[in-house]
This record gives C-alpha cells, structure tokens and sequence, in this order.
C-alpha cells in the first residue's frame, strides 16, 4: 500500500485552513469564531508533520508540540475572556461588542 | 492511502459542520470529529506521539473547556440579526475558494526533497523518545518560553475570571443590586464555585 503523498497531505491541510477562514469571517458569536480559529491552527499542524514527514526531520513535529500548548494557552485565555465579557454585556456577539469602552 | 481519503473526508465533513452548524455544541461536536481525524492523519504520517497529544490535549481537554463555556453561557442557540457587513457570506465564500485554490497550486507544485520512505525512517516513528530529544536540544530555548507562557496564562485566566471583590461599605450587595462585573441572578457566596 503506497503512502499518500505529501501534497495530499497540504491539499487537506489548505481546505481546512480555508472552511476554518470561512468561518472566522461569517460567524458572528465569539465561541465560533474561537472553533474556527481551532480548525485553522489544526489545519497549519497538519502541513507541518505532513512537510516533517517529507523532509525526514523532527523539527516539524516538535514544533507542532509547542503549537499544540500556544493553542492551550491561547484557550484558556480567550475562553476567560469570553466568559468575563459575557458577565457584563450578556452577549457574546462581536457585532455588539464592537466598542473599546470597557 | 484508504486511511487518508477516508479520515482526510472524515475531517472535511466535520470542518464543515463546524462553521456552518447553527447550533454551538454541534459545531463543537464537529470540531471534535475534525481533531479526531486529524489525529488519525498524524499517526499515519508516523507521528505517533502527537497523535495521542492531539487526542488527550486537543480532543480532551480543550474541547471539553469550549462545550463548558458553551453550556455556561447557554450560548447555543444561534445569533440572530443582519449581518452588518453587507454579503459577508458571499465575500467569505468567494475568499475562502481563492485561499483554497492558491494554497492548492502551492501543495502540487511541492516535490519531495527525499523518497518518502527515507524521510519517514528518519523521524523514528514520532515516538515521545525522538520529539522529547529534538524538544530537550534544537527546541529547548522555546521549550522553557512556553512553560513560562504556560504559567502566564494561568495566572490571566484566574484573574480574568476573578469577580471583583466586594465593596467594605456592602452598599451595592446588600440592597441585592449587581456589581457591574457580575451576573444579576448570582448568588452563590463569595469564594464559592465559581465558573
């Protein structure tokens, strides 16, 4: 059974990129837009280990380690942002919070 | 080969329901799909250790914390409300098959530098052994960056959450009206469970 070649691999990589851009432009809630993100950063992960596979070094996949643990880091964050906005504006939706008044 | 068409669709399926699902905890159920399958595509390009992270750390942990604050916020039904930006799904659309369509040329104009199975053999199965090594000596600099990234972001997301601590006069508490930083229909005590 041949493996699938790398270009595959990115092909996938560049459609789940793009749903997940689809997503962060139309959705209008904050958590969505957050779920796209997530989607575009598995995306990039992806063309990582598939070109670390390619180039027979490991930098790819330590490097999709450390993206893993920026994603954790960045959820936690924005997810307690979320919440703290939703405390005082009952809303999530970026439409209304289009203002930098706290 | 099988493997990638039907986890690279399995994945594709669940990207779609994710952006298009009116309902969060469906779309989240979706991203889950996604990683999943994602995580199969990691252990078939022989990066065994990542696939088991992606699972534990994407599939478990962070997606739990989404459908948490989903479920916190009751924020599953969907917004509705005209969009402000007149045909923003259109432009979204007519950009997302642009980007689709370059980073497409981009991927089949790539060529291997290697045969595919000398650049596998190379990267000893992914294990947590040979990532752990190239993380503890190539990597070790934004090895220690991130847990000090790690510890930051712990410290703002307590912070961040933390509900403001109540006034020494007890004016605004006790005639029941709400701090501005907190839910009316709050009334748990201070220092109880809190989200």
């Amino acid at each position: 059974m041949d493996p699938a070649p790398t270009t595959y691999y990115v092909a996938l990589s560049g459609l789940l990129f793009a749903i997940g851009m689809m997503g962060v432009l139309t959705r209008r809630t904050a958590i969505m837009m957050f779920l796209s993100v997530e989607l575009m950063l598995n995306a990039a992960n992806l063309a990582l280990v598939a070109f670390a596979r390619s180039w027979g070094d490991l930098a790819g996949q330590t490097a999709v380690f450390i993206v893993m643990t920026l994603a954790a880091a960045e959820v936690a964050i924005g997810l307690a942002i979320i919440v703290a906005i939703f405390r005082q504006r009952e809303t999530t939706n970026v439409d209304v919070l289009a203002t930098l008044k706290g | 080969m099988i493997a990638f068409l039907l986890l690279g669709a399995l994945a594709l399926v669940g990207a779609v329901v994710t952006v298009a699902a009116r309902n969060a905890v469906h779309a989240a159920l979706g991203l889950v799909g996604t990683l999943l399958s994602v995580a199969g595509l990691f252990a078939s390009l022989s990066a065994s250790f990542l696939a088991a992270v992606q699972v534990i750390v994407y599939a478990g942990a962070i997606l739990v914390l989404f459908l948490f604050v989903i479920m916190l916020l009751n924020a599953h039904q969907p917004v509705t409300g005209r969009d402000p930006v007149p045909f923003v799904r259109e432009l979204a659309g007519i950009g997302g098959v642009i980007l689709a369509g370059a980073l497409a040329v981009i991927a089949f104009s790539y060529r291997d530098p290697q045969p595919l199975a000398q650049g596998t053999a190379a990267l000893r199965g992914g294990t947590a052994g040979a990532v752990g090594e190239t993380l503890l000596t190539r990597f070790l600099l934004p090895f220690e960056a991130v847990s000090v990234l790690l510890l930051v972001a712990i410290v703002g997301a307590v912070a961040l959450v933390r509900r403001p601590a109540p006034q020494p006069d007890g004016v605004t508490d006790a005639e029941g009206v709400a701090l501005p930083g907190e839910l009316p229909e709050r009334t748990a005590p201070e220092g109880g469970v809190r989200a």
